[in-house]
């Protein structure tokens, strides 16, 4: 069978078992579709709950080049997984932490936030972190977000001269996303003077 | 011609000298390059949405040892003169900067929307254009290899033949009134030449599409000449 008129009929994600019922094969063929299809880099391997393996597949090769994105940051480092709305590549460096925390919050999409608050945890320079934060005017949203992530996940501490000199950053509007308010992490919202755009039962996701 | 590894060397080179942000949107090879369909390209198509941010790659890529070619033809697109491309010349490739539109073919939200992949050379971001916008891009042209490469997208892509239809109504709003004739003419050509399936549905309604609008400027005593664009 032709590998791209393959992959462009199996397009999306799969299982094993939806692959052998849409083409109408054995379990043990689908397989070894799979293993071809991958061989020609048109399959990404996820897992699902349960450690189900499941199969994106794209007649889009994967580009081998440059670093992962923001979005395969997300889903490498955060237990909050974000479907890509496009591939993205970074050629220059490597992405860090810090510079990835304050992208996430310029997007101003709300699972995307919710999702960069686990890279609190990963950040190594704080004063680089308020730096960029600062340069990008969104200092005061990163420290409420930081405070709202220590409700519900462990995260480093960070240190005092970054929490105030996020404090005294100046900030382009109070809306992390577009008029999204909090109802139970008002404290946070009134020390750093901008709004968070989620709940606390939000964050729960983080505890499962 | 170069290849997708010097493509992002280039970029590379770009980014580093570049002052500020600057975004652009890869067309054509380039862009295909990016998606794996295509291994090398002649020149690198870059469509710039603000003028400062092309002045400032013409610049850098003139730093850079590329020339900007002076006797660039204007392409004349139903009696107006469409924004000319700025070529700049380099040993074993060719930038060509546009700047809002691609031969008359006009980008506009819903083309950003479509874009499929972002690649961050430091500051310089290059935003690469769906298959489908590529695919139309391809069709105001007359290159012989403008249609190898339409017709290998075809191939080895899921075109979502609803956003071809949809596009080419909006662009006989906002760029070239003849578009779906052009376009019409581009898929029969490849359907005929290049054995390419491209559904009959479309080319119908590409037809319907253009007759009702050539009838509406009719209605208006406006008419068009249809010309294609040929770059040598």
């Amino acid at each position: 069978m032709d590998l791209i008129e393959l992959a462009k009929r199996l397009e999306g994600l799969q299982t094993v078992d939806s692959i052998a019922i849409s083409l109408g094969i054995a379990r043990r063929t689908a397989v070894n579709y799979v293993w071809a299809l991958r061989k020609e880099g048109f399959v990404e391997t996820i897992y699902g709950k349960r450690k189900i393996r499941m199969y994106r597949i794209s007649p889009f090769k994967a580009l081998k080049f440059g670093y992962p994105g923001l979005y395969e940051y997300l889903n490498q480092n955060s237990k909050i997984k974000i479907y890509p709305p496009y591939i993205e590549r970074i050629y220059d460096h490597k992405p860090t932490a810090e510079e990835m925390i304050v992208k996430a919050v310029k997007t101003g999409d709300l699972r995307t936030v919710l999702s960069s608050l686990a890279l609190f945890n990963k950040i190594k320079d704080w004063t680089r972190l308020s730096q960029i934060a600062g340069k990008e005017k969104i200092g005061r949203k990163i420290g409420a977000l930081y405070d709202a992530a220590r409700t519900i996940i462990r995260v480093r501490k960070m240190d005092k001269k970054t929490r105030k000199s996020l404090l005294r950053s100046k900030i382009d509007g109070k809306f992390i996303v577009e008029n999204a308010r909090t109802r139970d992490l008002e404290h946070i919202e009134k020390m750093w003077k901008v709004h968070l755009p989620f709940n606390k039962a939000d964050l729960e996701a983080y505890k499962e | 011609m170069i290849n997708l590894k010097e493509q992002i060397s280039l970029f590379k080179i770009i980014g580093g000298q570049l002052s500020k942000k600057v975004e652009c949107i890869a067309i054509g090879g380039s862009a295909m390059m990016f998606y794996g369909v295509k291994n090398s390209t002649k020149d690198v198509d870059l469509v710039f949405l603000k003028i400062e941010d092309l002045e400032d790659v013409k610049e850098v890529l003139f730093e850079s040892g590329f020339d900007e070619r002076k006797n660039v033809k204007g392409i004349f697109r139903e009696d107006e003169e469409a924004a000319k491309p700025i070529m700049m010349d380099g040993k074993d490739t060719r930038f060509d900067l546009f700047l809002n539109e691609v031969i008359g073919f006009k980008i506009h939200e819903k083309t950003i929307e479509r874009l499929k992949e972002v690649h961050e050379f430091g500051i310089f971001t290059v935003k690469i254009a769906s298959p489908e916008d590529i695919l139309m891009m391809k069709g105001c042209t007359e290159r012989e290899r403008d249609r190898d490469d339409a017709a290998e997208l075809i191939r080895k892509f899921n075109i979502n033949w609803d956003i071809i239809l949809d596009e080419s109504s909006r662009q006989t709003k906002i760029g070239i009134a003849a578009f779906p004739i052009l376009l019409y003419d581009f898929l029969t050509e490849l359907k005929e030449n290049y054995k390419i399936d491209v559904p009959k549905k479309i080319t119908k309604e590409l037809i319907i599409m253009a007759e009702k609008r050539i009838e509406e400027l009719r209605k208006k005593d406006k008419l068009i000449r249809v010309t294609k664009y040929y770059k040598k």
